[in-house]
């Protein structure tokens, strides 16, 4: 397996292939007599030890990306729904995940704990800024309070002060634990295993290549929105055999003077998506400034559309590697 | 503000006073039952009672209700509208004392760069340092910042020689200013998803609450109101003028900073557990005085009262409005707060 060349295909098949012996995996989990009377399972989430008695089973997810991670282990029979704007989700998940329409929506911004209780919720998957705020009504520890664990999403880590470089790892290890949490850790180290496979056949592709300079530009603004060195953009771009042009500024979503992409005149660019004609306005606002239009990326063209769930943590980052390995590398 | 009254007309006022006051205490505990029932889950008011009785006088019956249920009445809902009032009750009583030590109408619980200060803590809790403290971490962040910020209006007042209210609350604002902007410069430095956080710090609310939230505004509200009460006449005094305060052997300057240092660190515990709450430290103090005169021996424990009423109420509104979504509560008051107030102004010019 590891020495499978003409990848260009086969991510999809691998996939194929890996959800199989996740299926596998939850029939055996399915038929252990350990079902009912699971030990206790405890995984690191942030600087924290969180130990879950049993595996949950009316679980919540925030918002699409983190939604999608439970849908890509196939546990929407473990959850009561998620939180989140329904367009997106719908908009997002169903493609992928046809099972997207079973969940139902909790809330709409973030949750209080008032709704999580009367859900009768067992277990939050939240990030900080992603359905969770420093000195807020939900956190790990008052969930805690109420018998409700948390885990953090590991990209957001960076948000209560913990400095780790992103990599593809940060996607790994979040499958992986959740998967030991809800008692599918077959299922989670097969789908992770897929993933692993069509990374390490991207970076075959690129090994020896350039490493060309990428803006990543996420919001229109007085100064430009982009993903700093502590964001997932910044390891999917790296993954891809490029670099991410604010991986010098610390932080996750940050802003850089436009002054300073004009300098650095990256040689390309990605646009976060937003969807709702968020693409059109953003490359209008680059044609509409002297400087930015003058950048080469823009005049080359050389730009590459991505959307939410492709750039923030979760499933699709393996999708967006691909897809931006391809975009930097592939008509060289 | 304040008018000089003959005793026997004080006297007969703070009588009439009496049945208005009940009035309000019978409005206060008959809003926080009701709102005991109100929330994003429904819980027919029936069964709220049952759960509280239940948890105030165990009769070792079989409870009938879901335990997440009365999680949500006794664990939540509870100790939030305890907070809520325990706020209003502090920042009305702040406010009313402020007003009457520095005779001025504006002078509202914020003053000294309390409100400042607790933002600028808050901001550096929330967007870069985290909960290394646990929950406890941005009400302890914010409360330190707001006294640090008074501790410095208060020494630059001491360095200017500023001792009268005026320069006092203008030394107050200056410190503001400079503190204001190095909470932004915080906010700049951040990262941009958190940044939006802030806001819903900054703007107010009760969500947060939870027993163990409530010891510290209950003993500043206890300590600090009781000591105002105790001054009472001191207030009433620095209220006429410093001229008369001074014929009445009072020591103005000392007296005054004493008061406003009080009420600068009330407004720091409440601030910190509740965010920055508008209109009730600025507003119930007048309306009280519209309604019983000036004298502070009514005023603050009225002005408490009331503040408390509001911010219950205030508190219902923010859970309603948009449900099952919270409405931060200082946009609540400031709105309703605000229309309410005009409207008590047009009623008086009209009568």
């Amino acid at each position: 397996m590891t020495r499978s060349r003409k990848t260009s295909s086969s991510p999809r098949r691998l996939a194929g292939l890996a959800d199989l012996a996740g299926l596998a995996g939850a029939a055996l989990a399915l038929c252990a007599p350990s079902a009912g009377l699971a030990a206790p399972v405890t995984v690191r989430s942030c600087d924290r030890m969180v130990t879950v008695a049993r595996p949950p089973q009316r679980a919540v997810s925030y918002d699409s990306n983190l939604t999608e991670m439970m849908l890509a282990l196939d546990l929407a029979g473990q959850m009561v729904g998620y939180i989140g704007h329904r367009d997106r989700m719908r908009a997002s998940a169903q493609d992928l995940f046809p099972k997207a329409a079973q969940l139902r929506q909790i809330q709409r911004g973030y949750p209080n704990r008032e709704t999580l209780l009367a859900e009768g919720v067992d277990f939050y998957f939240a990030g900080w800024s992603y359905g969770m705020r420093v000195g807020g009504e939900v956190t790990p520890e008052k969930l805690a309070r109420l018998g409700i664990p948390v885990y953090e999403l590991t990209e957001s880590c960076v948000r209560i002060g913990r400095r780790e470089k992103p990599t593809l790892d940060f996607l790994y290890r979040d499958l992986l634990n959740l998967g030991r949490i809800f008692g599918v850790e077959a299922r989670a180290e097969a789908l992770v295993a897929g993933y692993r496979r069509r990374i390490a056949a991207v970076s075959r592709k690129i090994t020896g290549k350039p490493r060309p300079v990428v803006f990543l530009f996420d919001s229109i603004g007085r100064a430009a929105g982009t993903a700093g060195a502590h964001s997932m953009p910044t390891a999917l771009i790296e993954a891809a055999g490029g670099r991410n042009m604010a991986d010098d500024t610390p932080g996750n979503w940050t802003r850089v003077s436009w002054e300073r992409v004009i300098e650095r005149d990256p040689d390309a660019i990605i646009m976060m998506d937003f969807g709702e004609g968020d693409a059109r306005r953003k490359l209008d606002f680059l044609a509409s400034r002297p400087g930015l239009r003058d950048l080469r990326a823009f005049r080359q063209g050389r730009i590459l559309t991505l959307g939410y769930n492709e750039l923030t943590p979760g499933p699709r980052n393996v999708t967006a590697v691909e897809k931006i390995a391809e975009f930097l590398h592939g008509d060289h | 503000m304040a008018t000089i009254e003959p005793p026997a007309t004080a006297r007969a006022r703070r009588h009439r006073a009496l049945a208005p006051g009940l009035l309000v205490m019978a409005l206060l505990l008959g809003a926080m039952a009701g709102s005991l029932a109100v929330g994003s889950a429904r819980i027919p008011f029936a069964e709220v009672w049952d759960i509280t009785l239940s948890r105030i006088m165990p009769t070792g019956a079989a409870p009938y209700w879901k335990p997440g249920l009365e999680a949500i009445v006794w664990d939540l809902r509870l100790p939030r509208i305890l907070l809520a009032a325990l706020v209003g009750a502090g920042l009305g009583m702040v406010g009313a004392a402020m007003q009457s030590a520095t005779r001025n109408p504006l002078a509202d619980p914020y003053l000294l760069g309390v409100a400042a200060g607790a933002v600028f803590g808050a901001n550096l809790a929330i967007l870069h340092v985290g909960d290394i403290l646990g929950p406890a971490t941005t009400p302890l962040f914010a409360f330190a910042g707001a006294l640090g910020a008074t501790l410095i209006v208060l020494s630059i007042a001491r360095l200017t020689g500023s001792t009268t209210a005026d320069r006092l609350i203008l030394s107050g604002v200056a410190v503001s200013f400079v503190v204001t902007a190095c909470a932004n410069l915080l906010i700049l430095f951040a990262d941009q998803r958190s940044a939006a956080n802030v806001m819903f710090w900054t703007l107010g609310g009760f969500g947060a609450a939870d027993w163990g939230v409530l010891p510290a505004p209950a003993i500043a509200l206890a300590v600090g109101g009781g000591w105002f009460l105790l001054k009472r006449r001191d207030l009433n005094a620095l209220a006429m003028g410093d001229e008369t305060a001074t014929t009445l052997g009072i020591a103005v300057n000392r007296a005054r900073l004493l008061h406003m240092t009080a009420g600068a660190f009330i407004t720091g515990v409440m601030v910190s557990v509740s965010g920055m709450i508008g209109f009730v430290g600025l507003m119930t103090p007048h309306l009280v005085r519209m309604a019983v005169g000036g004298d502070n021996r009514v005023v603050l424990p009225a002005s408490a009262l009331v503040g408390a009423l509001f911010l219950v109420l205030a508190d219902i509104a923010s859970r309603t409005i948009i449900a099952p979504d919270d409405l931060p509560v200082g946009v609540v008051t400031g709105v309703i707060g605000g229309l309410f107030f005009v409207l008590v102004l047009r009623k008086r010019t009209g009568a």
